[in-house]
């Protein structure tokens, strides 16, 4: 037996093991209420028409993709999706889906499902769905349990695709009823506030301003399974009254930072609760002070390299975000373990090197002690953004660069920046997503320069390597190939800031410690949850 | 027709103008601020493209030049359709049905609580002018009165939910339990204390002041001073005489107010997590929801107009000289 083929019996004993354990595996505890605590409220109960976070956590409950996840990692497991196949030339994934499926108003599930949601709704009206399915040449389904998707060119993130909040698959005869041809319709469609899905939970009440209370779907497919009766989501609009309600033991669950940064620490501290920043990895934060490359000064290199170095990262975590992350290196962050370069240091607080680097830019300080002006947009999310826009303020007036902070609504903000450029700097923040083709490479591609779309390219960022290494990664079938790109991508923008990265973020989910299975994978407040039970 | 009557319908048909400036003023300013709802969907889905952005609007009408948005909107109006919010994804005018019954019975506790207790503690303070409970109710108002809401509220609920764990500290009802239509009401009952004292402690704090100013001036009236000739006791004189003559300028300030306890209620509602208007119209702003927006200002300004309404009516019952005149 070679070494290969030991690995290979191995690696097959191990996941017989693992089958074997899902089978034999039931929940620990069964029935109870789980109560988690959230605001915004979620617009819709199916993240067909937005991802936001709201939405996510409650719509992955009720609908499911092919497939699940394991880890920070995110491997794929079998979901709707029994098993698998991709063909050697990485073009045409074949899966087989569970028989017996059913949908919560009974009817049976089956290929056709998957098909139409994801030709019909999930490619034409989601966000992504042109990233994730534009090189999709045909879905076939030869018979009800099987789905082939034949793509024109590999594409290397393709099994990340189906993930639960992402693709969910829809019900094609509710679909079938509503018209499709247009966004609006199937905004308006009762599937967004009444949903069937396939889920271990389905709806049971929504009172909007108050309750979404979701109930285990006794017909799920999965044996014993969900170890919970309820799950019930508690709208509270107030930060502390949010943290109150955790404390008192009211509320379960506050999932990714539904506690406000400065309560975070204060809670977590308490006997009955655990807090964790795990379980988002797939997400990835990231937070930057976007620039606008068209004109002088910000066009200048050495002046973004000043800037970077003006700003101090680890006071930033500390003193704004209350420990809440951690100083950035650059596009990936460093919680992907898969992509992350981990060559990268992030550049270090010398106010002295960015004077330095500014005079020899030749922008030399006037009388009044001011080498030039620029204007500052904030992010307008809350308060945390408010006080990261005056500490940027002070800390580049000290090394003689005059910010205005201009403040304005969201609607408002949003035209600014991505429709009319009219800005010099402002704060955002960007999700990585599981792979950066899906969730890096929009920002930084030359392509996406356009204006009305929203968090793309506004810096005017344009790099004809980038541009190309993002395109052979998008395509690149080795995995070794594939992170040699995404490093150089990571090595040159530290370099060449096309935007100032300053924080990861973290999301700290927070728990009552009866509350056990929460953090499964990378993503983990997006999963189905049909295995979190409670004492 | 009774003049009571008359004076009613006279109100109502004058109400319809009045609501349609409304509508047309706030359509007219809401649309002076950059940006709009298709941006914002655009935003929440984590990043889109042009075409994308471009469908929504086209689908959502906010292509077509402001003039003709602003006709339909109040065509409309007249058949009594608020229309369609694109990010709640429901009619605007189920959903402001949804929250009105909230935002009703918290404005009532409250003001019931305000008028009552200010009342009270108003003739309480003039019967003991110049006393040591005067001074106290005095000092206790004026803190009352500076209190910003929010923090009243945080701190009523740190006091009787926390450590007291006598009060739930937020929502309208214990969610996810089955109970009797009494058990319900008892149980929502609990849930409105804590708010409807949050929202009516600033007004009690003003009425107290109030009731007793007028009662002051209503105890050196001649009418006062006969009671006291008959030998009356105190207590009569003050609760049973001069209290009606004093309550009629508290009911025209409450009056004058709803609309302030409408207001006031966005912060309120925001704190308990009370599924009222306030915050619904508070999620609309932000989001620039505007045809919710716009549904949710004509309906409170239809409720404040009522209220006015329903005020001079009990005005008239306090006092019949003044319809009569």
């Amino acid at each position: 037996m070679t070494i290969n083929s030991l690995t290979k019996a191995i690696l097959a004993a191990a996941s017989a093991m693992a089958l074997a354990g899902t089978a034999a595996a039931q929940c620990p505890k069964t029935g109870g209420t789980l109560t988690y605590l959230y605001h915004p409220e979620p617009t819709a109960l199916s993240t067909v028409a937005t991802s936001a976070v709201p939405v996510a956590i409650v719509a992955t409950k009720i609908y499911e993709s092919l497939l699940t996840f394991e880890g920070a990692g995110m491997t794929p497991r079998p979901g709707l999706a029994e098993s698998w196949t991709v063909s050697d030339d990485q073009k045409t994934y074949t899966f087989k889906l569970r028989q017996s499926v059913k949908w919560h108003d009974g009817k049976p599930f089956s290929a056709d499902d998957v098909k139409y949601s994801i030709e019909k709704v999930i490619r034409p009206f989601m966000s992504r769905g042109r990233v994730y399915f534009g090189d999709v040449e045909a879905i076939d389904t030869p018979d009800a349990n099987t789905v082939v998707f034949r793509l024109k060119a590999p594409v290397p993130y393709f099994l990340s695709v189906f993930q639960p909040g992402e693709t969910p698959i829809l019900p094609k005869h509710i679909l079938e009823t509503i018209d499709t041809s247009a966004a609006g319709p199937i905004r308006q469609s009762s599937l967004m506030r009444q949903p069937v899905g396939t889920g271990p939970f389905k709806l049971k009440e929504w009172t909007r301003g108050s309750h979404v209370i979701l109930e285990r779907n006794p017909d799920y497919w999965r044996k014993g399974y969900p170890c919970l009766d309820q799950l019930v989501l508690r709208v509270l609009p107030d930060g502390a009254a949010r943290a109150i309600a955790m404390e008192s033991g009211e509320a379960d669950v506050a999932p990714m930072s539904a506690l406000p940064e400065a309560e975070i620490e204060r809670i977590a501290k308490l006997p009955h609760i655990q807090a964790t920043k795990e379980g988002a990895e797939a997400l990835g934060p990231n937070m930057w002070l976007e620039v606008n490359l068209r004109e002088k000064p910000l066009a200048d290199v050495k002046v973004r390299q000043a800037i970077s170095m003006a700003l101090d990262r680890s006071r930033i975590v500390d003193v704004i975000w209350y420990g809440q992350g951690t100083p950035a290196t650059g596009p990936i962050v460093s919680g992907n373990p898969n992509f992350y370069n981990k060559a990268l240091k992030p550049y270090v607080y010398d106010q002295r090197a960015a004077n330095r680097l500014l005079d020899e830019a030749g922008y030399k300080r006037g009388a009044d002690g001011v080498r030039f002006r620029l204007s500052q947009h904030f992010l307008p999310y809350g308060e945390t953004w408010v006080r990261l826009g005056e500490y940027i303020r002070q800390e580049l007036g000290k090394v003689g660069i005059a910010v205005d902070t201009k403040s304005v609504d969201l609607a408002g903000w949003l035209k600014a920046i991505y429709t009319d450029w009219d800005f010099n700097l402002t704060s955002t923040f960007s999700h990585n997503y599981s792979d950066p083709t899906i969730g890096v490479q929009r920002t930084f591609i030359s392509s996406s320069i356009n204006k009305g779309a929203t968090f793309t390219n506004s810096m005017g960022y344009r790099n004809a390597r980038v541009d190309e290494l993002f395109a052979k990664a998008a395509r690149e079938t080795d995995k070794t190939a594939r992170k040699a790109q995404f490093d150089e991508i990571q090595q040159i923008m530290h370099d060449e800031l096309p935007v100032i990265f300053l924080v990861e973020l973290s999301y700290t989910s927070v728990w009552n410690k009866r509350v056990h299975g929460l953090i499964t994978n990378g993503i983990s407040m997006y999963s189905s949850w049909d295995g979190v039970w409670k004492d | 027709m009774s003049p009571t009557l008359t004076f009613i319908v006279r109100r109502l048909v004058q109400l319809v103008p009045v609501v349609l400036a409304i509508a047309a003023l706030n359509f007219a300013l809401l649309h002076l601020a950059p940006g709009d709802v298709a941006d914002i969907i655009a935003a929440s889905t984590g990043g889109s493209s042009v075409e994308f952005v471009e469908e929504l609007r086209r689908s959502f009408g906010l292509d077509r030049p402001l003039y003709e948005q602003f006709f339909i909107f109040i065509g409309r109006l007249l058949v009594f359709d608020l229309g369609w919010s694109h990010i709640q994804q429901a009619p605007v005018l189920e959903l402001v049905a949804e929250r009105i019954p909230a935002t009703l019975l918290l404005m009532l506790a409250a003001i019931v609580v305000a008028v009552v207790v200010g009342m009270l503690l108003g003739i309480l303070a003039a019967m003991r002018h110049r006393g040591w409970i005067d001074g106290v109710l005095s000092v206790l108002a004026l803190i009352v009165y500076a209190t910003p809401q929010f923090w009243l509220g945080l701190m009523l609920i740190v006091l009787f939910s926390v450590t007291l764990g006598v009060l739930p500290s937020g929502g309208m009802m214990t969610i996810a339990t089955q109970m009797g239509w009494l058990a319900r009401a008892a149980d929502i009952g609990r849930h409105l204390v804590l708010p409807s004292l949050t929202l009516g402690l600033f007004y009690v704090a003003l009425y107290t002041r109030l009731m007793r100013a007028s009662m002051l001036e209503v105890f050196t009236l001649d009418f006062i001073t006969t009671a006291r000739a008959k030998g009356l006791s105190e207590t009569r004189i003050g609760f049973v005489h001069a209290a009606r003559n004093a309550l009629l300028p508290v009911v025209t300030l409450a009056g004058v107010q709803i609309g302030h306890i409408l207001g006031g209620s966005i912060l309120v509602e925001t704190v308990f997590g009370w599924p009222g208007l306030g915050r619904l119209v508070f999620d609309a702003l932000l989001q620039r929801d505007l045809p919710l927006l716009l549904g949710v200002l004509l309906v409170s300004s239809v409720v404040v107009v009522l209220v006015n309404l329903a005020v001079d009516v009990l005005y008239g019952l306090l006092d019949p000289r003044i319809v009569q005149k």
